[in-house]
């Protein structure tokens, strides 16, 4: 899904970001899955204990995992960046970026 | 007004009128050489940076149904409530993978709905005709349900008399939600921009303070969670089953682990098929600021799982617990918790927090479906032609035709009607996924296979929740039902049979050389990252783009005189 099937047809010119990076386009993709698969999947987590104090696992794990959820998608757009340069950054004046 | 509390009241009121203030000094914001147009006034200038952007996707995404309705539901029912949590963690992964891409397709091409990408992707009216349609029915019970949860604060507060004359009791909701038409019409979306600094740092307060003070209240948080469990495994005598779940059940039992990740992914895929959500985005400056702004975000999420918390410590004080039972809706759980825990000044911070974070996204929905229906309906099918300034007229009015609408909704229909359709909502915008996610990465969908799939999914998903029933509700019962021996959210097993035939049919309309509409987006304007804005387009999107091109590649083309 991360890689669109348009960009193997880019009519840019450059090879596809997605293809010049396989094993960091890989990383990307493996961290966002397993952001998702960690909530995903209930089972994980769907359980009283271990309790940590007083919050049964299940309440504690939720609200644990969405500050996880945050740097790791903080680390996903710092690697997005290496990944296509041209994009994604503040000081990108004058991307000429007509039809 | 017998047993309104002066304090909370007056507290109330002057946040009201602090709000009213920045609503309208909004205009001046930013100013624009000229607000009239949609850039401007739809999009406030489409040049808010991350900070804004946090600030206000923040106000929008969390909304009535966060700080009133999740708390409800899990007053109710119990764990079932925090697959809201879920999908607020869910939403972001899943939205970093397609939303910097429409970000960046809709600033190349002076999208302003999401509609506009639909058109111009698949070349066909049909489809974002289809696709506008979709977001606007979707936002009105949305928009209706913000005044349901501004109601529900107003009536723990005891404003409003007990004359039977509709007009005369809801007399504080109509003025209410008349100043915000008023201030939305004339700031567009720069005022919920500024009122959203006011509405996130209340909330934040009285969430902060809620979930520190309230349990020292209820004897601690062992306390509060040991209440809920007893609770929710003691069985009610009416049904002869649980009140609810404590922890998502496995298991023969009757599973709710399955309805719970279905309604949790479901919902997270939804969110930012939402129009106003997608509103909210294009308004910001680079994609950068959208990319970020995933990352960011979850930090608001962590206030979801501490508000949902709320609707324990409602069950854990017995007082709020029994004077929510006595008025039979759930929804007045968390206005009668702040009532009773807090001094009454606070309780007028808290009240304020929810009435001004309804406001902010009634306001960009507002804006949202106005915006729809000027682009897609009134520019595309009655005026071709439509200047700039005169789409933007139609925008502000309406916008204010929506909050008419929707406030009708509110006061005439019975509650639970605006909340079923909300849902139905959540199941109907979903609908939108294969062509507005998928048309973002593949150009392989075929429009006529995609209009069908997704006609499938409406009524597929439509009937089920009709249908849906329980030994108390003969109608509209829940947002799951049973598929296949599983309890699972509508909206997503729809969205699986419209995906199915699209599929399906665009592998015979492929075969049978079905004609393609025109694509007027490149492969690479997917990650683009303009500075600029692009230049206005006078006419309506789409039409004769490749003239409209070639104008934009020879800007003085001689035969377009009184052009720029």
């Amino acid at each position: 899904m991360t890689q669109p099937p348009d960009q193997s047809r880019s009519s840019s010119g450059s090879r596809s970001p997605v293809a010049a990076h396989p094993v960091l386009s890989a990383v990307i993709a493996v961290l966002i899955i397993a952001c998702i698969a960690g909530t995903l999947f209930v089972p994980i987590y769907a359980s009283t204990t271990p309790k940590v104090g007083d919050f049964p696992f299940f309440y504690f794990y939720l609200l644990a995992y969405m500050p996880v959820v945050a740097v790791v998608l903080w680390i996903v757009v710092q690697l997005q960046k290496r990944l296509d340069p041209s994009g994604g950054q503040p000081a990108n004046p004058g991307e000429a970026v007509t039809k | 007004m017998s047993n309104v509390n002066v304090t909370t009241f007056a507290i109330v009121v002057i946040l009201f009128v602090v709000v009213t203030g920045v609503g309208f000094a909004a205009v001046r914001w930013r100013r624009a050489e000229d607000m009239m147009h949609l850039n401007e006034w739809g999009l406030g200038g489409r040049g808010f940076g991350t900070f804004v952007t946090w600030f206000m996707l923040g106000g929008d995404v969390y909304t009535a149904y966060t700080y009133i309705a999740v708390p409800a539901l899990v007053f109710g029912s119990g764990s079932i409530g925090f697959f809201a949590v879920s999908y607020t963690i869910m939403v972001y992964p899943i939205i970093i993978i397609f939303l910097p891409r429409l970000w960046s397709v809709s600033r190349v091409h002076n999208y302003i709905t999401p509609a506009d990408f639909i058109r111009g992707r698949y070349g066909s009216r049909g489809l974002s005709l289809a696709a506008a349609f979709t977001g606007i029915i979707a936002l009105m019970p949305y928009i209706a349900l913000q005044l349901v949860g501004i109601q529900a604060v107003l009536t723990v507060m005891g404003v409003g008399t007990s004359s039977t004359n509709t007009f005369v009791k809801d007399l504080p909701l109509f003025i209410a939600f008349g100043v915000l038409a008023i201030f939305t019409y004339v700031s567009g979306l720069r005022a919920p921009a500024a009122i959203s600094f006011i509405k996130d740092t209340l909330v934040y307060v009285m969430v902060i303070v809620a979930v520190f003070y309230i349990p020292t209240r209820l004897g601690g948080w062992g306390h509060i969670f040991g209440t809920a469990e007893a609770h929710f495994t003691s069985v009610n005598p009416a049904t002869k089953k649980p009140y609810g779940t404590f922890i998502p059940t496995s298991g023969v039992t009757g599973s709710t682990q399955l309805d719970f990740a279905t309604l949790a992914l479901g919902s997270a895929i939804a969110l930012f098929l939402y129009p106003h959500t997608i509103t909210a985005t294009l308004a910001s400056k680079r994609r950068y600021v959208v990319k970020r702004n995933t990352a960011l975000l979850p930090v608001y999420s962590i206030l979801l799982g501490l508000i949902a918390l709320l609707g324990y410590m409602a069950l854990t004080d017995k007082s709020t617990a029994a004077k929510v039972k006595k008025a039979d809706n759930a929804q007045l759980a968390v206005p009668y918790l702040f009532q009773h825990m807090f001094s009454s000044w606070f309780a007028g911070v808290a009240f304020a927090a929810i009435i001004i974070g309804a406001l902010v996204p009634a306001a960009i929905m507002a804006i949202a479906a106005a915006n729809l229906f000027t682009r897609n309906i009134f520019t595309e099918f009655f005026k071709p032609d439509a200047s700039p300034r005169l789409q933007t007229k139609v925008s502000q009015w309406a916008s204010f035709v929506a909050k008419i609408g929707a406030l009708y909704f509110a006061i005439e229909l019975p509650h639970t009607f605006a909340i079923n359709l909300q849902l139905l909502g959540g199941v109907w915008i979903l609908q939108l996924a294969p062509m507005l996610i998928g048309g973002l990465f593949t150009r392989w969908f075929d429009r006529y296979a995609l209009l069908l799939g997704w006609l499938a999914g409406m009524a597929f998903g439509t009937i089920a929740a009709y249908k849906s029933a329980t030994p108390t509700v003969s109608h509209w019962a829940s947002s799951s039902d049973i598929e296949l021996g599983h309890t699972v959210y509508i909206g997503l097993s729809a969205v699986i049979i419209n995906l199915i035939i699209t599929v399906i049919l665009t592998v015979i309309f492929r075969a049978a050389k079905v004609p393609q509409g025109a694509d007027e987006t490149l492969p690479h304007q997917y990650t683009a990252d303009p500075a600029d804005l692009p230049a206005p387009t006078p006419a309506g999107i789409g039409l004769g783009t490749a003239e409209a091109g070639a104008a934009a590649e020879l800007p003085s083309l001689p035969s377009h005189p009184g052009h720029q």
